[in-house]
């Protein structure tokens, strides 16, 4: 209570230090939750290319595969199973710049794929593909949202642009499943069967092609998976080896795809690392500038206090207290103010699927630690100089 | 017992090049329930011996013994546990803590030495009523006159039942008639709770209101006997 009040009798220079911290602690928590959410993106691509090796044409070449190069590819030593990959923009001809989040996309799935993937999601309403479907399509959270669909209703895909020309095809679909939400990648899917991949296939082939090609018989790309526990380097040598044995095709390590994703995550740590920096500096600094205006304003009351009896560690203790509170107040609002502005940018975007924070509990826990602790940091000095003063000069100071 | 004895004391300074024999083998005994003057010039050493006594300077030499403890010689936190439960301070200028209301500035010295909060409050609100501010007791400092505000710091320099109360020119920053009210408290103060009050002071009519007045000069006693009191 006697640290409230005396932070509340410097009303003006108690609120700007505590600005001070609470623009630091909401870039923290701004550029925190941003982190957050691309490192989930990056998590996922990372858990799936640690479990499958990506199969396409070789470089240079266009992605297509004949899907007799399944049965060569499974012939490989150590490979369990493989795959044909399909997927279309769900808006096609939307025109985007620089995105910050996944575009909606329609991908085959084949339910027997199941059981290889790391990578597991979970059905919320209604019920997965089947081996048998057809014009059915489960959709992730994020674009049953985005279009406001549910289990039972209809939806044309690819999704019509408003500028459509008049030779643009999609097809009707009926949704029987959404999925459990991820916060990651398959929030933005519609999963369809590989025989209507294959068709919708055949509508992004070329019109001048279209006829002398069978969609029924290629693929873009191949998913190739090892058997249950095979190590990431373990995949790397299934990725050799298919490119020793198997012509016409390229086979990417999925190690050079995780190290890609992992140094993806190690920039926006580095950005919340100096996002951190920054409030370290703004916020510790003012902490440090008020506690030692205080502690020299309050030299007699310190005196005092060593006069009556109080020990050396309890003026310490009361000084790293009132700093402490300082960091905790301006790490409060600061983190609640960063929540309540990420929380509204993405209901903003949800109408759009572009959500593009996620306030996860460590977040939450680090920037009311940080906060703190930069209190309790930036306090120690001054509150060590209040501690070592000598009773009878802080007594007979002229403030 | 003596409630405080002074044995060869010395404190000397070191002022660059030159060493300020600020009390210079003072010996003397005060007893207990005594009410003592220390006068004297500017620079006589009054302040330095009332600061020892107190705990707050250790000497260059010589024995302070409180209640026949030879404190003195006791080290940081020890020493400020004897400050906390035997001595009282009163100040020139009141030292109140602005952020505290009257009753939990005469509390204060009971948050450092573990003292039951429920007793010590009502130890404190005890101490007010005598001191005639029991309807101030949640009013902030800036709220009291000068003279109020001493009456605050005399109560919270008893709220711990000390042996000592030690007194820097207590009258120093108030009038003539508030003066005298604050001598007149203190000494009722003395008799009513058989405390040892020590006090410095340049007021002669308060010097002469004690049972005792000690004159230093250069840091030596001068002259120490009883104040005649009129009739």
């Amino acid at each position: 209570m006697e640290i409230l009040r005396n932070l509340g009798r410097r009303k003006l220079r108690s609120s700007l230090t505590i600005l001070g911290i609470v623009i630091g602690i909401f870039a923290l928590t701004t550029m925190g939750a941003m982190s957050e959410h691309f490192n989930v993106l990056f998590n996922f691509a990372e858990e799936w290319y640690s479990s499958s090796i990506p199969v396409g044409s070789p470089d240079g070449q266009a992605a297509l595969q004949p899907l007799s190069k399944i049965g060569e590819i499974e012939k490989v030593d150590g490979v369990a199973a493989a795959f044909p990959g399909y997927s279309f923009d769900m808006k096609p001809g939307q025109v985007t710049t620089v995105s910050y989040s996944i575009p909606d996309t329609i991908v085959a799935y084949d339910p027997r794929e199941a059981p290889y993937e790391a990578v597991k999601t979970s059905i919320a309403h209604g019920r997965n593909l089947t081996a048998t479907s057809r014009r059915e399509v489960v959709l992730g959270t994020g674009v049953a949202n985005e279009f406001k669909k549910s289990v039972g209703d209809g939806i044309d895909l690819p999704v019509r642009p408003r500028d459509a020309k008049l030779d643009f095809v999609n097809h009707p679909f009926t949704v029987v499943g959404v999925l459990h939400p991820t916060g990651t990648v398959p929030d933005s899917f519609a999963y369809i069967s590989v025989a209507d991949a294959q068709l919708l296939f055949k509508d992004v082939v070329p019109a001048f092609m279209r006829d002398r090609v069978d969609t029924t018989t290629v693929a873009e790309g191949i998913t190739v998976y090892g058997r249950p526990g095979t190590s990431l380097a373990g995949l790397d040598r299934i990725a050799d080896r298919i490119n020793q044995q198997v012509p016409g095709v390229k086979a990417t390590r999925p190690s050079d795809l995780v190290s890609s994703f992992r140094s993806g995550g190690a920039t926006f740590t580095a950005i919340t690392t100096a996002a951190a920096v920054l409030a370290l500096v703004i916020g510790g600094l003012s902490v440090v500038n008020t506690m030692i205006m205080s502690v020299i304003e309050r030299y007699r009351e310190i005196g005092l206090k060593k006069a009556v009896g109080a020990h050396t560690q309890r003026v310490l203790r009361e000084y790293l207290m009132e700093a402490t509170l300082i960091g905790f107040l301006g790490g409060a609002i600061g983190y609640a103010l960063g929540v309540g502005l990420t929380h509204m940018i993405n209901v903003a975007g949800r109408s759009s699927n572009l959500e593009l924070f996620l306030v996860t509990p460590k977040l939450t826990a680090i920037a009311l630690a940080f906060a703190v602790a930069l209190g309790a940091l930036a306090g120690l000095f001054p509150a060590f100089r209040a501690a070592r003063l000598d009773p009878v000069l802080a007594l007979r100071t002229t403030n | 017992m003596a409630s405080i004895e002074l044995v060869d004391l010395t404190k000397h300074y070191r002022q660059g090049k030159t060493v300020v024999r600020a009390l210079d083998g003072v010996s003397l005994e005060i007893g207990a329930g005594e009410f003592v003057s220390v006068v004297g010039r500017s620079g006589s050493g009054k302040t330095t011996m009332l600061d020892l006594i107190g705990l707050l300077l250790r000497p260059t030499s010589g024995k302070v013994l409180i209640d026949g403890l030879d404190a003195g010689q006791l080290k940081g936190n020890r020493r400020a546990d004897v400050r906390g439960l035997r001595i009282g301070f009163i100040f020139q200028e009141f030292n109140l803590l602005p952020a505290l209301n009257v009753v939990e500035n005469v509390m204060l010295p009971l948050r450092y030495t573990k003292s039951n909060v429920k007793d010590g409050r009502a130890r404190a609100l005890e101490l007010l009523e005598a001191v005639g501010l029991e309807d101030r007791a949640r009013h902030r400092p800036d709220e009291l006159s000068g003279g109020q505000q001493q009456r605050v710091a005399i109560a919270r320099a008893l709220v711990n039942r000390p042996t000592v109360v030690l007194g820097d020119e207590p009258t120093g920053s108030v009038d003539t008639q508030t003066s005298q009210e604050l001598v007149g408290l203190m000494r009722w103060l003395n008799r009513a709770e058989g405390v040892t009050f020590v006090v410095v002071t340049h007021d002669l009519d308060l010097a002469g209101r004690t049972d005792r007045m000690i004159r230093l000069s250069d840091g030596r006693v001068v002259n120490d006997e009883p104040v005649r009191q009129a009739a």
